[in-house]
């Protein structure tokens, strides 16, 4: 994979901070019952590296990556891009600009073939250039195969749809790539390709990418596990 | 513009619901402009209703009123018992009422009768059987009119000018405009100076004639012919002759002036049948006595020819509102449903940084395409589908109608207030019976404002609510 996976100028400044969490906490309220799930979370995520986020079932993964990728604002604590507090900047506008997120539940939009999947994507987030032909080169690069590429998403298979919502990610030409569980509907191989495609965007492209997962595979191959118990990041 | 591109290809992704939704949207903006349709044409034939027949205001006086009024002969030397002079109608306050706004044109009659000289004699083709005595109506009925355009007969067609002009407000006080019989057996042509007789009542009860100059103006022509058969000549329509109201002034024996324009009776012809209310404004702030001197119209033929297109306009106007709620409603239904359906949808393209207002902006687009494409084909089969309509419920109508005229055929009309005496004056007139449909631009733009007031609600109203949550509420919700 020799060309660059999110395009061109899209690279971020490797070794410096992208990402900070400071006291992040998410509490819910159920009923009478008020329950934390991510107690005073406290990070720095730096461009050009890989992480992983470990942990049980239940211990608040999913809340961070949603919190981190501004789908979700925190009960206290603040996430901050650049040094600049999200909640502040925007959560769609950093969503849109600064993260995108590959979801466990892959979240494709089954009235669109893949290649329009990852052009609307572009065009919401403001990519410009050729977006076809980009999103062509991605689903190349993916592995998606030509005759699947103008199908609509809810024709592919669990793991040709796992790829087109990574390139999908890629396409937006983001800072920070999130994924949640990316590997979890794959086979081996395709699970070890998209793995690769992680690593080649932390360390080629200057990205951060954070991967919430449960795969040994994946934690190995990160830079740093994080890894997250009843809240808390150890 | 991505939310474009992103609802065409749903649309066109879910064909079967693209259809059901343009086919509701169908039913919809059809029923809706039938609806616009009936009113339309009922406004049109109540329009041209108006123009054929009109509506006219009679104001003279009310005997009753004015006895109960204890108006009668007070003090001033009258006889006691006689009408006197607060029974009188004078010219100037008519044509002060002639002002207002809502009179299209007015006239005011004083009745008279001429008596026949040499030079214009009575039109008689049948003389008095012998030994028959003609009971002293031997007589011209000599109206005195301010404008003989105005006068029923001629309104309705029963007469018309044939030579010359008729009589209007500033025609020369002596003009007189004869019947062509009349004209035909006197060998009077139009600009002859005749004489005619006027009779004149003696203090001491004797009736003398005193011949009076006129002109001849005009000649008209009336369409009754001449009966077989002996008729009285005043009765006989074409011994009726039009003057001035001056010129009936001078056949009462009376000077011009001498009697301060006293009159019989006015009529105002209104623009609109439903004016009256403010003509009997106008007429109070003229200084008119609407107790003694009432204002009423007949407005029995307007109400006869509009009553069951109205109705069925008045339907129409309710199935209208009735289907834009209801189709409001279920659009609003089924697009909530809809919503609730993409809610993943949504939460995805918020997870993207879309903005919400043009995620609610992809599906009104969705929708008003859907609408568009329904306000098309309901253009084109509403003209068929609301004649169909407008005529069944029109037949159903009008049969009320003439099943409730026949069953109060011979009861009085409360409307008439000569109660029932001018009733054969007014020519028979049928409800109209057929609707005269055509699809106008502003129909259509009317139409599609309410398809497209109805696809705007139906979407906003429920995807407002989507769209206070947050994308990971929706990326969670169910799983």
């Amino acid at each position: 994979m020799a060309t660059s996976l999110t395009g061109p100028g899209a690279s971020a400044s490797a070794g410096s901070p992208v990402l900070e969490l400071k006291g992040l906490t998410r509490s819910y309220e159920s009923g009478n019952r008020r329950r934390t799930v991510l107690k005073g979370v406290d990070h720095a995520f730096e461009a050009g590296r890989m992480y992983a986020i470990v942990g049980p079932s239940g211990s608040g993964k999913s809340t961070l990556l949603s919190l981190a990728s501004g789908l979700d604002s925190p009960t206290a604590g603040t996430v901050r891009f650049r040094g600049e507090d999200i909640a502040k900047l925007g959560l769609g506008r950093y969503r849109n600009r600064h993260a995108a997120t590959v979801f466990q539940s892959l979240n494709l939009l089954t009235y669109m073939t893949a290649v329009q999947n990852i052009t609307s994507a572009m065009e919401i987030t403001g990519v410009k250039g050729p977006r076809k032909q980009r999103a062509v080169e991605l689903l190349d690069l993916l592995g998606v195969e030509k005759q699947d590429r103008n199908r609509r998403t809810l024709q592919l298979s669990g793991g040709q749809q796992q790829r087109v919502a990574i390139a999908r990610a890629l396409a937006c030409e983001v800072d920070v790539l999130f994924a949640d569980e990316p590997t979890g509907a794959l086979d081996q191989e395709t699970a070890a390709g998209i793995i690769e495609v992680f690593q080649k965007l932390a360390h080629d492209d200057g990205k951060c990418v954070i991967v919430v997962t449960h795969s040994r595979e994946v934690a190995q191959a990160s830079d740093e596990v994080l890894q997250l118990k009843r809240g808390r990041l150890t | 513009m991505n939310l474009f591109k992103r609802a065409w290809w749903r649309l066109t992704a879910h064909l079967g619901k693209t259809v059901m939704l343009v086919g509701l949207f169908f039913v919809i903006c059809t029923l809706v402009l039938s609806g616009f349709l009936i009113q339309s044409a009922a406004a049109r034939a109540a329009e041209s209703a108006k123009n054929s027949v009109g509506a006219v205001a009679t104001m003279q006086l009310d005997l009753n009123a004015l006895i109960d009024s204890g108006k009668m002969q007070q003090g001033s030397g009258g006889t006691p018992g006689m009408i006197g002079a607060e029974g009188d109608l004078h010219r100037s306050l008519v044509d002060k009422i002639c002002t207002s706004s809502v009179v299209a044109s007015c006239n005011y009659m004083k009745d008279g009768v001429a008596a026949p000289t040499d030079q214009v004699k009575l039109h008689q083709p049948v003389p008095a059987p012998a030994g028959q005595d003609s009971g002293g109506v031997d007589f011209f009925k000599a109206d005195g009119i301010r404008d003989l355009d105005a006068v029923k007969d001629f309104r309705n067609g029963d007469s018309k000018i044939v030579a010359g002009s008729g009589i209007e407000p500033d025609s020369r006080s002596d003009m007189v405009v004869i019947e062509e019989r009349v004209a035909k057996d006197n060998h009077l042509e139009v600009g002859d100076k005749v004489e005619l007789n006027a009779n004149i009542q003696n203090p001491d009860g004797r009736l003398s004639t005193k011949e009076t100059d006129f002109v001849i103006g005009g000649i008209y022509r009336n369409n009754t012919a001449d009966t077989g058969t002996y008729v009285p000549p005043m009765m006989a329509p074409s011994n009726q002759i039009y003057v001035t109201p001056d010129g009936a002034t001078r056949l009462d024996g009376k000077k011009v002036g001498a009697d301060g324009g006293v009159i019989k009776e006015a009529t105002f012809t209104l623009r609109d049948p439903g004016d009256l209310g403010r003509l009997k404004q106008d007429a109070e702030a003229a200084g008119a006595d609407l107790r003694i001197f009432p204002l009423t119209v007949n407005d029995k033929q307007y109400k006869t020819l509009v009553g069951p297109i109205n109705k069925t306009a008045d339907f129409a106007s309710v199935t209208v509102w009735l289907v834009a709620v209801a189709g409001t409603v279920i659009l609003a239904l089924i697009i909530a449903s809809n919503l609730r359906e993409r809610r993943k949808e949504m939460g995805v393209l918020l997870s993207l940084g879309e903005k919400k207002p043009k995620l609610l902006g992809q599906h009104l687009v969705e929708v008003v395409a859907c609408a568009v494409l329904a306000i098309g084909f309901a253009a084109g089969a509403s003209q068929f589908l609301s004649q169909a309509i407008g005529d069944q419920l029109l037949s159903g109508e009008v049969s009320a109608a003439n099943e409730q005229a026949a069953n109060e055929a011979g009861k009085p009309d409360p409307s008439d207030p000569t109660g029932g005496a001018n009733r054969s004056d007014e020519p028979e007139v049928e409800p109209i019976d057929s609707m005269d449909i055509r699809t106008g631009p502003a129909d259509i733009a009317k139409v599609g404002a309410t398809g497209l007031g109805i696809a705007a609600l139906a979407t906003l109203v429920p995807g407002a609510r989507v769209l206070r949550l947050n994308p990971r509420d929706i990326l969670t919700k169910g799983d």
